[in-house]
């Protein structure tokens, strides 16, 4: 079950650049370096103040030609491996 | 028109 009020943001201390359209980033913490892809990446800026799940699958519904439920599904995969990784956090 | 959806996927590149 997703909870899509939950509130998430992006941690500091990360070196993000744009490479070819996709955005690749330098985690200085744990020396890793990460691509996110061009979705990835949108989802990455959309992240640079607390916002909700719910908001940040609003916010690519706009954008993309997706179904609700499983862009639901696909960004919170992907959170909780930015999550996994420690790159973000949960408010 | 809407931009094509893809998966997003988050890909270790290298670990230092």
């Amino acid at each position: 079950m997703i909870d899509t009020k939950q509130t998430i943001a992006q941690l500091k201390g990360n070196i993000v650049s744009d490479m070819g359209g996709e955005k690749v980033m330098l985690c200085i913490k744990n020396g890793k370096y990460y691509n996110l892809g061009a979705i990835g990446g949108h989802i990455w800026e959309l992240m640079s103040e607390p916002t909700t799940i719910e908001q940040l699958v609003s916010d690519l519904m706009s954008v993309y030609a997706v179904e609700r439920s499983d862009c639901e599904e696909q960004v919170a995969s992907f959170l909780k491996h930015l999550m996994n990784e420690g790159l973000i956090e949960a408010c | 028109m809407k931009r094509e959806w893809q998966k997003p996927e988050l890909e270790v590149l290298e670990v230092n």
